[in-house]
């Protein structure tokens, strides 16, 4: 996974000191009022850059440390995984992303067409100048910043994952059998794509509207929620062959294709040239609407 | 100019379409010569003398082999036969294609019956399959002026036209009971005669049970019991009646089952019928006698023999010649009937010369005569042919050792070199990949390649207007292309079209989510319209809906085939249901054709009149071919109460009734057309007749899926499509309707039961046209539907649909005919890829052609008058 966690380097790197895509959010926003919702950026301190290129690793390893006693026993193992799943993400999203409503205000109150409330008091300084946060305003900030992530968990499980579990039935799950299974799948991807989504975004219809029209501008967060879509899909890919391997078992493949695409995804959100643009659907010549990325 | 040009090219690639099949089809079929006449003793009086003068040859279709070795069986008549030591015991490999006019051509000419005819088999009436012309153990023992009865499938006298003195063929339907009384009852009366040297008995039941219930029905158990009890009436007359004394008595199923109950693929089910050779004068062998026994691997119980040993086994038995086209050896547990060795090898060698002429007449450019022994032979690396010849070699050094030495030394290792000739040639013969006219293959693919290529500059043309479905059009392309070389997605073909319609439902999702917001808002801060029905928004996911449901009407392919599904799980235990559904269809299919003309009291009534023969002609069949549907009593009763009718005579009134409402609807055409100004489109109304048609043409269990097509359609026509868009859903649905409604890529999943509706006098064009309208029911409904969503749309875009449907045919056509020709020596080849083959065959050249081109050029003409 070298490669994969190779690159972000220089787009993370370059983010927070030069006046590229992240904190263009703010100054872009106001020259392009293209994006009512911006982008969402890893924070700018040193942890959050260093975690946020070693938390794709971490899930793969986990997989790939987990893969033989997952098809040994899925449902026991998958729900053993839960909760370092939980862990990872938690300090994922704590360290590396901005909640919602709180750390993106500083910035963009301009452009905000719509007020938001702030959950809490603005403590951070500017991601510029806080590149070393003192102990205890790191400690308070991780107080403050536990209150959505505990909220977020709690829709996840609540909201995303029978969503999820429904969505992966359309998609082709089993109905009658595997419940267990299923919602496990959901779960994990719920994890994976909805948590820090929810975190990142609350419960902001607009937003919300854009990710179920597929519309949100690319980031580290949507393009793991897009990655761990796709990546579930193309997973279906190796069930039919007649390999008689037990790891062909559903919903294996599936999950581990979630898990390589949430890590794709999230490298790939945050490329250069690739963050901040979203595919978009534009009324071309007579009447054809023709799909264009931006 | 160059539109026109790219045009023509379009029409040269569908010119070259069949061409390409044809020349395919020529190097792909191989043709295996047949020695004519019949076989003769070389030397007649070396012959070993014959064990039995008679025997009695009990087929019992689909008696796979753990019907009767199993602990579970009902065969316990047999099975104490085989702890005495009566009957030798053989699970036998009864290659693909499983079905059973090839299956018995194996049993009667030793011969491995090529893939043609499993399509004569579908064309049963056809006389070119007969094995009039052919060496037969039947024909041997006609030759040697004895006669011959047969009771039981009349396929059998359709093979043997004129061969038996006495017979009564029964008709394969769909009744477990008298099928089988038809041939038993005539058992008694045959025993006692003494005038036939061979009376076959050839029973359906079981297999009817398995077709309609499955392995584990819970009629197999008593019909068991049944065939056991009939293997024991034999048995006693051979044991008590003095002129029945030397007879042999063969018990065999011509193929097994699935644990679906279906056969014709090559599945370790269907491909392991039982065989048993029974006599009370076996008893003096000493062999393996346990029973019931455990199967060594799943469904192998004791040794395994090839189906094709039959023959020249009970050639070897009863004293005749074998079959010139034979491939099979003679089993060797047999051999100790005889108690000198020497006859013992004039057996076998008698076998080797008659398989050695099959072996030249198919290899007629390789040189057997040359008795130096080639260098390789010591390596043990030879294959094919040379193997062969190796082999031969052995024996011919043995046999010139054994005269120079004497008699007694050497048989036990002349005996084993023997049967590895014959083993080596048996395999040689029946390995596909023999002859194959590679020249021929290529020529084929190669004319498909042009036809690619001719229609890509005007497909390239279409799709780069439009970015995104084009591209997902290609990518489709290119993963069938890939997914043809997998032998299981072949037989799991459902799961890939199943899981690109839902990546395409993803697509639409969002597009239609976008477009009802407005693409423009999401640029300028996405201001949402709340005036947007709450339906419109999530509208792809009532067709995700939908499509998951049409995704277990049917299970089908190999894997899954034997899971529960709606359609044979869920209806037969929820009538009710079932039942008002199809109402349901049949009421809305009326109040759609009467809403064609709502003015016209004419119209409605003949509509309604038609609907009601419609329905009532689903419940009449129903009754007869799927009582499981029938416990309700209302349905019952309706059921017997319209069964005064012949089934053909309602099914011609149906056909008539719709061929009316297309005549009265084309004048009523007229006449609005006359009497006001704006113009009167007849599409919908063709189409709906079409659909009644086509329900009519489906098994009662599918009619409902009609219900949720239409809904599908609905959501279509609300979604805004382009024309591309609705040219890649109406492929997309096309092929996973075809699958939804229980179709696969294996033969045995064709479906009969509607191709002789109205048929009196078989007719090999009609009944043809009717079955390939019941198993692409679902595909032509598309086909007709996308010209529905496209009424509004200009003639222009009949020829974009004429191009791109064009390029994906060819490119189908291609990737099919690229991996049969790179996957010929593939072990399943003649059970996955030729089937396969074949069924691309239909879909471009009948399904391409008839339904899609022809219906677009209808649209051309329509809009043209």
């Amino acid at each position: 996974m070298a490669t994969l966690a190779g690159p972000p380097a220089q787009p993370a790197a370059a983010t927070p000191s030069s006046s590229s895509s992240s904190s263009s959010s703010s100054s872009s926003a106001s020259a392009n009022p293209k994006f009512a919702h911006p982008p969402v950026s890893i924070l700018p301190s040193r942890f959050a850059r260093i975690y946020a290129l070693a938390h794709p690793a971490l899930l793969l390893s986990l997989v790939a440390y987990r893969f033989s006693s997952v098809t040994n026993d899925p449902v026991a193992e998958l729900l053993g995984d839960i909760p370092f799943l939980v862990g990872l993400q938690v300090v994922f999203v704590m360290g590396c992303l901005p909640p919602a409503g709180g750390e993106r205000d500083s910035n963009s109150a301009i452009t905000e067409t719509t007020p938001r409330k702030p959950t809490g008091p603005k403590r951070r300084g500017h991601g510029h100048s806080a590149k070393v946060p003192s102990w205890s305003t790191g400690l308070a900030s991780l107080a403050w910043k536990l209150t959505p992530a505990l909220l977020s968990l709690t829709l996840t499980t609540l909201l995303a994952t029978p969503i999820l579990s429904f969505l992966l039935v359309l998609f082709g799950a089993p109905v009658t059998t595997h419940h267990a299974l299923t919602f496990l799948c959901a779960a994990h991807m719920a994890l994976l794509s909805c948590f820090p989504l929810i975190y990142v975004h609350g419960v902001d219809g607009n937003v919300w509207r854009e990710i179920w029209g597929a519309a949100r501008p690319t980031d580290a967060v949507w393009g793991g929620a897009l990655g761990t879509c796709f990546g579930a899909w193309f997973g279906a890919v190796p069930i039919p062959l007649d390999w008689d391997r037990p790891w062909q078992a559903y919903p294996i493949t599936i999950l581990t294709g979630a898990y390589i695409g949430y890590a794709f995804g999230m490298w790939l959100g945050r490329v250069k040239g690739v963050f901040g643009k979203r595919i978009n659907f534009a009324p071309g010549p007579e009447q054809v609407r023709d799909l264009k990325v931006e | 100019m160059a539109t026109l040009s790219a045009n023509c090219l379009v029409l040269m690639a569908n010119v070259l379409i069949p061409v390409a099949i044809l020349v395919f089809s020529l190097g792909f079929f191989p043709f295996k010569p047949l020695i004519p006449g019949l076989a003769t003793f070389e030397e007649s009086r070396n012959a070993p003398p014959k064990v039995f003068d008679k025997v009695v040859f009990m087929v019992v279709d689909a008696l796979r082999s753990d019907f009767v070795y199993s602990n579970n069986s009902g065969f316990l008549f047999t099975q104490s036969l085989i702890r005495s030591g009566a009957a030798i015991p053989f699970t036998t490999y009864a290659g693909s294609p499983t079905v059973t006019m090839p299956r018995l051509k194996a049993i009667t000419t030793g011969s491995v019956p090529s893939f043609l005819d499993v399509i004569l088999n579908i064309a049963e009436s056809d006389t070119s399959s007969t094995l009039a012309y052919q060496d037969t153990w039947l024909a041997q023992i006609r030759a040697s002026g004895e006669q011959l009865i047969m009771y039981g499938d009349d396929t059998w006298l359709k093979l043997f036209p004129g061969m038996f003195s006495r017979a009564d063929g029964t008709t394969s339907f769909f009744d477990f009971t008298e099928v089988d009384t038809n041939v038993t009852r005539h058992i008694g009366r045959e025993l006692v005669q003494d005038d036939w040297s061979a009376l076959i008995l050839h029973y359906l039941g079981l297999d009817h049970i398995g077709h309609k219930t499955g392995p584990q029905s819970s009629h197999m158990i008593p019909k068991q019991h049944e065939m056991d009890s009939i293997v024991a009436q034999v048995y006693q007359a051979i044991e008590q009646k003095p002129h029945l004394q030397s007879t042999l008595f063969v018990l065999c199923g011509d193929h097994g089952m699935n644990d679906a109950g279906n056969h014709g693929g090559s599945s370790v089910g269907e491909t392991s019928p039982a065989l048993l050779f029974i006599s009370p004068k076996l008893q003096a062998l000493e062999l393996d006698r346990r029973s019931p026994v455990d199967a060594v691997r799943e469904l192998q119980y004791y040794r395994i023999v090839d189906q094709t040993d039959i023959t020249p086994t009970l050639a070897g038995l009863l004293g005749l010649p074998i079959p010139l086209n034979s491939l099979g050896i003679f089993i060797p547990e047999l051999l100790e009937m005889w108690q000198l060795g020497s006859q013992r090898m004039q057996l076998l060698l008698e076998n080797a010369r008659q398989l050695l002429k099959t072996i030249k007449a198919t290899y007629p450019t390789y040189s057997f005569e040359d008795t130096a022994v080639t260098p390789s032979c010591h390596s043990g690396r030879e294959s094919g042919v040379e193997k062969v010849h190796c082999a031969w070699v052995q024996v011919q050094t043995l046999l010139s050792i054994r005269d120079e030495v004497g008699k007694s030394s050497s048989q036990a290792e002349i005996e084993s070199a023997l049967l590895r000739f014959l083993k080596a040639s048996q395999d040689v013969m029946s390995s596909a990949a023999s002859n194959y006219d590679l020249k021929y293959l290529y020529t084929g693919i190669c004319i498909a390649g042009l036809a690619v290529l001719l229609s890509l500059p005007a497909t390239f043309g279409t799709l780069s207007r439009y970015q995104h479905p084009g591209l997902f059009l290609v990518a489709v392309i290119l993963a069938y292309g890939a997914m043809v070389f997998a032998s299981s997605y072949v037989e799991e073909e459902q799961q890939f079209w199943y899981w690109v319609f839902t990546g395409w439902t993803s697509y639409m999702h969002v597009k239609n989510f976008r477009f009802q917001h407005g693409s423009s808002s999401t640029a300028t801060g996405l201001v949402p319209r709340f005036s947007l029905s709450a339906l419109g928004r999530i509208s792809a996911v009532t067709l995700a809906v939908s499509h998951r449901v049409l995704r277990r009407w049917n299970q089908t392919g190999q894997k899954f085939a034997a899971e529960p599904d709606i359609a044979r799980a869920y209806f037969p235990n929820h009538q009710g249901t079932f039942w008002v559904l199809v109402v349901l269809t049949y009421a809305d299919i009326y109040l759609h054709l009467a809403e064609g003309f709502p003015s016209s009291t004419l119209w409605v009534l003949t509509c309604l009149v038609v609907t009601v023969i419609a329905f009532a002609f689903k419940l009449v069949f129903a009754a007869s071919e799927s009582p499981e549907l029938m416990n309700e009593s209302i349905t019952r009763h309706m059921a017997t109460s319209l069964s005064g009718i012949p089934l053909i005579l309602h099914a011609r009134l149906v056909v008539c009734g719709i061929v009316i409402l297309l005549i009265l609807s084309t004048l009523l055409t007229r006449v609005e057309r006359k009497s006001c100004k704006k113009p009167v489109s007849s599409s919908p109304v063709v189409h709906e007749a079409l659909t009644l048609f086509l329900m009519t043409q489906s098994r009662a269990t599918n009619v409902p899926i009609f219900l949720i097509l239409r809904q599908q359609l609905k959501i279509l026509a609300s979604m805004n499509l382009t024309s591309v868009e609705i040219l890649v859903t109406s492929l997309m649905m096309q092929y996973m309707t075809f699958f939804a409604f229980g179709g696969s890529n294996a033969i045995s999943s064709i479906d009969l039961s509607n191709a002789y509706n109205g048929v009196g006098n078989y007719n090999i064009l009609l009944v043809g046209i009717l079955a390939y309208v019941s198993n692409w029911a679902g595909p032509i409904w598309w086909a007709s539907a996308s010209k529905v969503l496209r009424s509004k749309t200009a003639a222009d875009e009949s020829r974009t649909h004429i191009t791109l449907l064009t390029f994906c045919a060819t490119s189908t056509l291609l990737s099919v005919m690229a991996a049969c020709t790179a996957l010929r020596t593939h072990l399943f080849i003649w059970t996955v890829f030729s089937p396969k083959y074949l069924y691309t065959m239909s879909w471009v050249i009948i399904h391409h052609f008839a339904v899609n081109l022809l219906g677009e050029i209808n649209l051309l003409f329509a809009v043209a008058i």
